[in-house]
């Protein structure tokens, strides 16, 4: 593996159990007496290689795939076949409300996600940066997530993946519910990140953004890598889809 | 549960104990012969109780960081573990009132808490991979608890039980940890060497089944939860 290669995905495959016959309880499973598992391939033979420095944009239908392979890309996600390879470390992936927990407070979660990520000890000023950067008030953050609203979930999950001092920087439709003025923010400072050398990885359903940050792409329809390349001719092709 | 709350449960029960069965079972020291069952069977009571959910409970954490999901069953188990050696404490100060005797043998306790702690690990995973896919068991599980309570000689005394229903008792894993915990804290002898090759093979046997069941589930969680 050349050393300018960050990621480097070799033929993975994923899989998942899916339970089609909506049986959740061992009541159901006892009354029915059939299995409800049955495997669905969600990424198929998906080979994706990014470069120190480089922006890749994850374009595709719902359900294509994209949410998948970023979490496989982060090692959360275990492939049943082929080999992902990371030269780098990760902010944890926040997509919208997912990742904080609802019952904790937004300090809590703050707390909790630096720690895990072994940022707090190194930062000490990691928080206070989180609320800079999420424009929340000391009150809101005084209070449980879960009376968040989207709007400000955005909010805190970008804040927070930007505070880990992260080789990889992973965006996950993160940006669609903030404000204008948080959206501003947001692509100015995914600019800085750039210019540091991150590398950034970004999934949106808005072929004009990812055309505006990304320098490559690609496009997943059914768990495969359909097309990739420049950014702005994936996009055209995502575009045409509709 | 937190340290105090972890207290109250075990005290009402005893003190429903004496007031039931205190004078007439004929058990010299009968505080001391009943909390020495109780601390065990609320330490798995407990743990069984946090551990269930605790993987179901961390979706959040699980589909955003790359944390093994082993970590939230056995950290429930840890930190139970760690309160009820806290308890022990108490314990300890507390049965000098009714007949307990200090001695180097006290501390085979430990050992035999720890045996009793993988058991209830090797369950809890189990339990808590299964409960990803199947969202009663936790309420089947409580369900039972109360039928394993009393099917396990804590209040009384294992020969209370007549012969034709021996085999509920002797097949019952819990009571055999109660029992080896108890020859150590209440009976004046040492407990028998074959009472720790049963605990040590329940505890193993456990584990390796829970571990098993758990490492083939475990790739599935994250599409489940």
């Amino acid at each position: 593996m050349s050393n300018d290669l960050i990621i480097k995905v070799d033929n993975v495959h994923v899989s998942f159990w899916q339970n089609n016959l909506g049986i959740y309880t061992l009541k159901d499973l006892i009354a029915q007496r059939k299995l409800p598992f049955k495997s669905k391939t969600i990424l198929n033979n998906i080979s994706v290689e990014v470069k120190r420095g480089d922006s890749l944009g994850i374009v595709g239908r719902n359900g294509s795939g994209k949410s998948t392979l970023l979490r496989t890309i982060a090692g959360i996600i275990k492939p049943d076949r082929g080999t992902v390879i990371v030269n780098g470390t990760f902010a944890p992936i926040l997509a919208i409300g997912a990742g904080l927990e609802s019952e904790l407070t937004g300090y809590e979660n703050i707390k909790l996600l630096l720690a895990l990520y072994g940022t707090a000890r190194k930062n000490t000023n990691a928080i206070d940066n989180v609320r800079e950067f999420s424009e929340l008030s000391d009150d809101v953050l005084r209070s449980p997530v879960k009376q968040y609203s989207s709007g400000m979930l955005a909010r805190l999950a970008f804040s927070i993946s930007l505070a880990n001092d992260s080789d990889i920087l992973i965006i996950d439709e993160v940006m669609a519910v903030g404000d204008q003025g948080f959206q501003g923010k947001c692509v100015k400072k995914i600019y800085d990140m750039k210019e540091q050398g991150k590398t950034i990885l970004y999934v949106s359903h808005f072929p004009d953004d990812v055309a505006r940050i990304c320098n490559k792409a690609v496009l997943l329809e059914g768990g495969e890598v359909v097309h990739s390349g420049d950014s702005q001719e994936i996009c055209q092709k995502y575009s045409n889809l509709f | 549960m937190g340290f105090f709350w972890g207290f109250i449960k075990p005290l009402l029960y005893l003190l429903i104990f004496i007031v039931i069965f205190g004078e007439n079972l004929g058990i010299p020291n009968y505080p001391l012969f009943a909390t020495s069952g109780l601390i065990f069977w609320f330490f798995f009571s407990n743990v069984t109780g946090q551990a269930i959910g605790s993987v179901v409970g961390s979706a959040g954490l699980l589909k955003s960081l790359n944390i093994p999901a082993y970590f939230f069953p056995l950290s429930e188990t840890i930190s139970e573990l760690f309160n009820f050696l806290l308890s022990l404490i108490v314990f300890f100060v507390a049965m000098r009132w009714f007949g307990m005797v200090y001695d180097l043998k006290l501390l085979l306790v430990i050992p035999c808490i720890f045996l009793f702690a993988i058991f209830s690990l090797g369950l809890n995973l189990f339990l808590c991979s299964i409960n990803v896919f199947f969202k009663d068991i936790g309420i089947i599980w409580g369900t039972i608890q109360p039928a394993l309570f009393f099917l396990t000689p804590i209040a009384y005394k294992e020969q209370y039980i007549v012969q034709k229903y021996k085999a509920i008792i002797e097949y019952n894993p819990i009571y055999q940890f109660i029992k080896l915990g108890r020859s150590i804290l209440y009976e004046p002898t040492l407990p028998p060497a074959h009472q720790w090759t049963v605990c040590i093979s329940i505890a193993v046997i456990t584990y390796v089944v829970g571990h098993f069941v758990f490492y083939r589930l475990k790739n599935q969680f994250i599409s489940a939860i």
